[in-house]
C-alpha cells in the first residue's frame, strides 16, 4: 500500500479514485491470490517440502552456532557440532589465551562455515592456526579488505581458509571455507590481555556468549550541514548490523556449543581465595603461588560468561607491578599500582545521582529484577544531602522529576514505586535517555558530584552514536555503567564508562546485586583521586596509555602502559587526592620481564586511538596511523584480519561451489519458497533455479568483498516496485468475469443456457 | 434551458430504455446484471488505476526530458514542473536495449513514481564509491531483467559528459542487507536497484542489483551526439 500513500500524497485529485479501491480490496486481493496461486502450483509440483532443511537467517538463532551458508538471501542452514577448548595461561597480571574451534560439516556437500564469538574486551588477537589432518596452517595478519580477497581467492579455488575478523572490539568472527563432507577443521587462535583488579580482588572474564543485540532502526532527520541551510538525512545508526547479529538459537532446541577450559594461574604473589562466580570451578594449588583451574564438570555450554576471581593471602598483595618487554630495541611498560588508601577524614561532598535504567525487553526475567534490587539499593545509599533523579527507557523513556530532586522520603517512596512498577518491554533506544541523563541544570555547582549511574546490558549496536553523545555531553557529570545480566556488552560499557570517566561494574547474577552494587555505591561515596599524571624521568619520551589517566576510585588500581628507549630512573605519580596532593615514585629497573607486553600496549593504543576518532576530521590518517600500528604489532583490529589458506585445494575441481551444488543446502524446488517469499507466489516464467544460482555465483566472484576500511555498511535500498501490475492484473480479471457473466447471461436469454436448468425439476 | 434539457432528457431515455430491459428479466438475472456493474466498476478503477501509474511513469519523462535540458543548458535543479520537489542529476541510457531515462536527485517514492532516483546517501555517479540508481522494476527499470553481463551502461551528468560502465554482475540481496558499501574509495561504481523477483505482483524484501563499473578510455564523439533512446550504438 505504499505507493497507494505516495500517490495520494502528491496528487490529491486522485484520491476519490482510491476510495473504491481501498472498499473492494479485499475482494480484488483474494482474486488475484487465487489466480496467482493457481498459476503458480505448476511451478511447486516439482517441490519436495519433505526433504528442505530448517534455515535460519541471521537475527533467528541465540547462542555462538556453526552456520552453513545457503543460497544468496542471507539464509544459513545450522549445523552444530562445533566445540570450544580455552587455554589460559595467567602470568602476573597478564593472561594469554588459546582458543581452539572444532567445526564440522555434517552435510554431503562442500560448505563455508561462520562463527561469531566473543572475547573480552581488552583481548589482543594476534595468532591464527588450522588444522587439517596433520598439517598446520599459519595465519598471516594482513590489511582487512586484502585478508578478505585471499580468503575469497582460496574459497573459490576450492582450497581451505580460515578468516578471523573483528565486528566489535570484544566480538570476532571466525570464517572457514572449504569444509569437506563430514570433514573436521580445527582452527586455533590466540590473545592475550591484562587482569582487571577491584579492592584487592583480581577478575578475569572470558565472554562465551554474544547477546542479541538490539539494533536501533535508521531514522530520518533533519541535519544542519551549513547555517541556514537543511537537508534531510536518513541516518542508519547501525551499519553493519547484518555483520553482528548472530544467529539465535531458540532455548528450546537445545544448547549447542560444548566449551571445555584450562586454565594455568600464576599471579606472581602468594594466592588467597579462587573462586568462578558462575561456574563450578576444580582448583588444583601448585605450591603457594599457582594453581590449575578446570571446569568441574568437564565441560559446560557455551550461554554464560565464565569468570574467574582470585585474590592474595592477606599481606601478600603487591603495592606495584611492574612488567618490562623489549623489542626491537624499544622497551615497553605495564603497570599496576595500588594507590593507598584513601581516607575518608573530611566531610564527603554531596551529590547529584542521575540513575538510568534500561527496561527494554533483552533485559526481560532475571535481568530486570537484577536491575530493580541494584537500583533500589542505589535509592536506599542516599544520603539526606544528596539529590537525585530516575530515568527509565525502552524505545521510550521516562524521566521521574524534571530535575534533580532531595533524597528526602517523599520523593524516594515516590521513587521506590516507580522502580518496583517497571517492566521489562520493547527495544533499546539509549541514546535519547543518555543525553537526557547528561543535561545538566547546574553546570558550574562544584560543590556536589554530579554522577550517572546506568543500569543495563548494553544490548545496542549503535555504539558509537553513544560514545560521540558523552564526549560530546560529559561536561562535569560521571558515568558509572552497571552491566546486568549474563552476557552483557562489556565494550560497549567500558568503554563508556572510559569516556564518562567513571567505571564499569558487572552484576552476573541475582545474588550478586548486593555486593556489587555496595561495591559501587562505597566508591561513590568516597573521594577519587582526580588529576594522575606520570613524569617519567629525563629525557626519556615515552608514549604511555591510557592519556591521559582516569579519575580513580577507592580499591581501583591504576593501569597504564608505556614504550620508551631505555628502561632507567624513577617513575613518579601525582595525582589529587580528595583536594591533598599524593605522589608515588616507582623505580623502573624493579620492573620484570614479561612477554606480550607490547602487544598489550598497541592493543591500548588502538582503543585509544578508536577512541577519539568520532572527534577527528581526517578519518583517513586516523586509520592509517592505526592500521600500522595493527600491522606492526600484527594484532588483529578493525582494520586488520588474519587469514590462513592451506596451499593444496581440497575440493575437487569442477565440484560444487558451496551455495550452488550442496543438496542440503539448495535442494530443487525450496528456491521457489524462498525467491517468492511467503506471501505472495509470483507468476514468472523466467525465474528458474538456474537464475538464482548464476546470481549467487556471481555474488562470490563479482561483489566488491565487504571491506573494512572505513564503515563495513550494506546502504539500505528503497523499494523498487509499485502496485500498477497488481491493480492491472485484478483490474483485467473483473473485467473479464464481467464479460464471461455477460456472454453466459446472453446465451440463457437466447435459449442456450446450461441443459439443466432448462430441464423441469 | 434547451441546451441542458437535451442531455438531460437524453439520459431520461436511456435510464428508460434500461429500465425496461431490466423489467424483462426475471430476479437471478437481474442479480447476474448487478454483479457484472460491479465487477466492469472494480476493473476499471483497478485498471485505471494501474494505467496512470504507469502513464504517469511514461509522461514524467517527457517533462523531465526537457528540465534535463534545461540542465544541460546550465540551470542548476531545473524543475520538471513548478510545484515539482525533485529536479533532475543525471541521464541513464542502455543503448542496446534502446532504454533510457532521466534520474532525479532523489530515491523517494514520490520520485520513483515519476523516474529512477539517485539514492542520496550514494555518490554521485563519476566519483569514488558506488553511485546507487534505484527505481521500479515494472516501470523505468522493467529493462533491467534484460540486461546481460558486459553490457554498457552510460550515465551522462549534468557537465554534459557521458561516462561508460561495463555490467559486471548481479546479485540478489535483502533490502537490509545490501552489501553495498558505497563510500569505498576506488574507481567509479554503479549499483541499479530494483525489486525482486520480476513479475511479482507484490512488494517484498529482496532487491535486484546490476553492478556495474566505470569504463576507463576516452567516449566516442559518437556517443557524445547521441540524442533519442535507441538511436543506434552498439549493436
Amino acid at each position: 500500500m505504499s505507493s497507494f500513500a505516495a500517490i495520494s500524497a502528491t496528487d490529491p485529485e486522485t484520491r476519490p479514485l482510491i476510495r473504491p479501491i481501498t472498499v473492494l480490496n479485499a475482494l480484488a486481493v483474494l482474486a488475484g491470490l487465487l489466480l496467482a496461486a493457481l498459476m503458480a502450483a505448476p511451478l511447486r509440483a516439482g517441490a519436495e517440502p519433505a526433504r528442505a532443511p530448517r534455515l535460519v537467517a541471521l537475527s533467528q538463532v541465540n547462542y555462538g552456532a556453526l552456520l552453513l551458508q545457503a543460497g544468496p538471501q542471507g539464509k544459513y542452514v545450522e549445523a552444530p557440532l562445533v566445540a570450544s577448548d580455552i587455554d589460559i595461561k595467567i602470568t602476573g597480571i597478564i593472561a594469554r589465551a588459546v582458543i581452539t574451534q572444532r567445526f564440522r560439516n555434517p552435510a554431503k556437500g562442500w560448505a563455508e562455515g561462520k562463527y561469531v564469538f566473543p572475547l573480552p574486551d581488552n583481548a589482543a588477537v594476534d595468532t591464527l592456526k588450522m588444522m587439517i589432518g596433520k598439517r598446520f596452517i599459519e595465519g598471516r595478519l594482513k590489511e582487512r579488505r586484502e585478508a578478505k580477497i585471499i580468503y575469497e581467492k582460496a574459497k573459490a579455488a576450492g582450497k581451505k581458509a580460515a578468516l578471523v575478523e573483528q565486528e566489535r572490539p570484544n566480538m570476532f568472527t571466525n570464517s572457514v571455507a572449504n569444509i569437506g563432507p563430514g570433514e573436521t577443521v580445527v582452527v586455533q587462535l590466540e590473545y592475550q590481555h591484562e587482569i582487571r583488579q577491584d579492592g584487592g580482588e583480581y577478575r578475569m572474564r572470558v565472554p562465551l556468549v554474544v547477546a542479541p543485540r538490539y539494533l536501533p532502526k535508521p531514522v530520518m532527520h533533519l541535519a544542519a550541514h551549513r547555517p541556514g541551510e537543511m537537508t534531510v538525512a536518513i541516518s542508519d545508526p547501525v551499519p553493519d548490523a547484518g555483520r553482528i547479529s548472530p544467529p539465535v538459537q531458540h532455548p528450546a532446541k537445545g544448547k549447542r556449543n560444548p566449551v571445555s577450559m584450562n586454565i594455568h594461574l600464576a599471579p606472581g604473589f602468594a594466592l588467597g581465595e579462587i573462586k568462578s562466580p558462575h561456574h563450578k570451578i576444580a582448583v588444583r594449588r601448585e605450591g603457594s603461588d599457582a594453581a590449575l583451574i578446570g571446569l568441574a564438570d568437564g565441560e559446560v555450554w557455551a550461554e554464560r560468561d565464565f569468570e574467574l576471581t582470585w585474590t592474595a593471602r592477606p599481606g601478600a598483595a603487591p603495592d606495584a607491578t611492574l612488567f618490562r618487554e623489549t623489542v626491537d630495541g624499544q622497551t615497553y611498560l605495564l603497570a599496576m599500582i595500588n594507590p593507598p588508601a584513601m581516607t575518608d577524614g573530611q566531610p564527603l561532598k554531596p551529590r547529584e545521582m542521575v540513575f538510568v535504567i534500561d527496561n527494554s525487553g533483552s533485559m526481560s526475567g532475571q535481568s530486570m529484577r537484577q536491575a530493580r534490587e541494584g537500583l533500589l539499593y542505589a535509592l536506599s545509599r542516599l544520603k539526606p544531602a544528596d539529590s537525585f533523579n530516575i530515568i527509565r527507557f525502552d524505545d521510550t523513556m521516562d524521566q521521574l522529576f524534571a530535575d534533580a530532586v532531595a533524597a528526602n522520603d517523599a520523593n524516594l517512596t515516590k521513587a521506590r514505586a516507580f522502580v518496583a512498577g517497571l517492566e521489562a518491554n520493547g527495544g533499546t533506544e539509549m541514546l535519547p535517555a543518555l543525553k537526557a541523563a547528561l543535561i545538566d541544570a547546574r553546570p558550574g555547582d562544584t560543590g556536589r558530584l554530579r554522577q550517572v549511574i546506568f543500569l543495563t546490558d548494553g544490548a545496542i549496536g549503535n555504539e558509537s552514536q553513544l560514545f560521540a553523545a558523552i564526549q560530546a555531553g560529559l561536561g562535569r557529570s560521571r558515568i558509572f555503567t552497571v552491566g546486568i545480566g549474563s552476557a552483557p556488552n562489556s565494550f560497549f560499557m567500558s568503554r563508556a564508562a572510559t569516556y564518562g570517566r567513571g567505571s564499569f561494574t558487572h552484576i552476573g547474577q541475582t545474588s550478586e546485586v548486593k555486593t556489587r552494587m555496595a561495591a559501587l555505591v562505597r566508591k561513590l561515596e568516597q573521594p577519587a583521586m582526580t588529576d594522575l599524571r606520570v613524569n617519567w624521568p629525563g629525557s626519556a619520551d615515552p608514549e604511555s596509555w591510557p592519556n591521559p589517566l582516569p579519575d580513580l576510585y577507592a580499591g581501583e588500581p591504576i593501569v597504564l602502559t608505556a614504550r620508551m628507549d631505555k628502561l632507567a630512573g624513577d617513575m613518579e605519580l601525582s595525582g589529587d587526592l580528595a583536594g591533598r596532593p599524593w605522589s608515588l615514585k616507582l623505580a623502573l629497573g624493579s620492573a620484570e620481564s614479561g612477554t606480550g607486553i607490547a602487544r598489550l600496549w598497541a592493543r591500548r593504543k588502538i582503543m585509544a586511538l578508536e577512541g577519539i576518532r568520532y572527534q577527528t576530521r581526517d578519518w583517513k590518517a586516523h586509520d592509517a596511523a592505526l592500521l600500522a600500528i595493527a600491522l606492526k604489532y600484527g594484532l588483529v583490529s578493525r582494520l586488520t584480519s588474519l587469514v590462513a589458506v592451506d596451499v593444496t585445494p581440497s575440493r575437487p575441481k569442477g565440484a560444487e561451489l558451496i551455495s550452488a551444488d550442496v543438496p542440503l543446502n539448495l535442494p530443487a524446488g525450496w528456491n521457489f519458497e524462498k525467491v517468492f517469499g511467503e506471501d505472495l507466489p509470483a507468476i514468472d516464467e523466467e525465474i528458474s533455479p538456474t537464475s538464482i544460482r548464476e546470481a549467487a555465483l556471481i555474488k562470490t566472484t563479482d561483489t566488491p568483498p565487504v571491506a573494512a576500511n572505513q564503515k563495513p555498511k550494506g546502504l539500505p535500498l528503497p523499494a523498487g516496485a509499485t502496485e500498477a501490475d497488481l491493480q492491472i492484473m485484478v483490474g483485467l480479471i473483473a473485467l473479464m468475469m464481467a464479460a464471461l457473466l455477460l456472454l453466459m447471461l446472453v446465451l440463457r436469454r437466447r435459449g442456450f443456457g446450461p441443459a439443466d436448468e432448462r430441464r423441469p425439476a | 434551458m434547451s441546451k441542458a434539457a437535451r442531455p438531460a432528457g437524453r439520459l431520461a431515455r436511456l435510464v428508460g430504455r434500461a429500465r425496461r430491459a431490466l423489467a424483462g428479466l426475471n430476479l437471478s438475472e437481474r442479480l447476474a446484471v448487478a454483479v457484472i456493474a460491479f465487477f466492469v466498476l472494480v476493473g476499471c478503477a483497478f485498471l485505471g488505476h494501474g494505467l496512470y501509474i504507469k502513464a504517469k511513469a511514461e509522461l514524467a519523462q517527457i517533462l523531465l526530458e526537457r528540465a534535463w535540458t534545461r540542465t544541460l543548458a546550465g540551470a542548476p535543479h531545473a524543475r520538471p514542473w513548478t510545484w515539482a520537489d525533485m529536479w533532475p542529476v543525471a541521464r541513464l541510457d542502455m543503448p542496446r536495449l534502446g532504454r533510457s531515462a532521466i534520474v532525479l536527485n532523489a530515491a523517494s517514492g514520490e520520485a520513483m513514481a515519476f523516474g529512477p532516483g539517485h539514492l542520496q546517501r550514494s555518490p554521485l555517479p563519476g566519483q569514488a564509491g558506488i553511485s546507487v540508481i534505484v527505481a521500479h522494476r515494472d516501470t523505468h527499470f522493467a529493462f533491467l531483467k534484460h540486461v546481460r553481463p558486459k553490457d554498457i551502461l552510460r550515465i551522462t551528468l549534468a557537465d554534459g559528459r557521458p561516462r561508460r560502465y561495463r555490467v559486471s554482475g548481479f546479485e540478489v540481496v535483502e533490502a537490509d542487507a545490501s552489501g553495498i558499501e558505497a563510500h569505498v574509495p576506488g574507481p567509479s561504481k554503479l549499483a541499479l536497484v530494483t525489486c525482486w523477483p520480476f513479475g511479482a505482483l507484490s512488494g517484498g524484501s529482496l532487491r535486484y542489483v546490476v553492478h556495474a563499473e566505470a569504463e576507463p578510455g576516452p567516449v566516442r564523439s559518437a556517443e557524445i551526439r547521441w540524442r533519442t533512446p535507441g538511436e543506434g550504438l552498439s549493436p
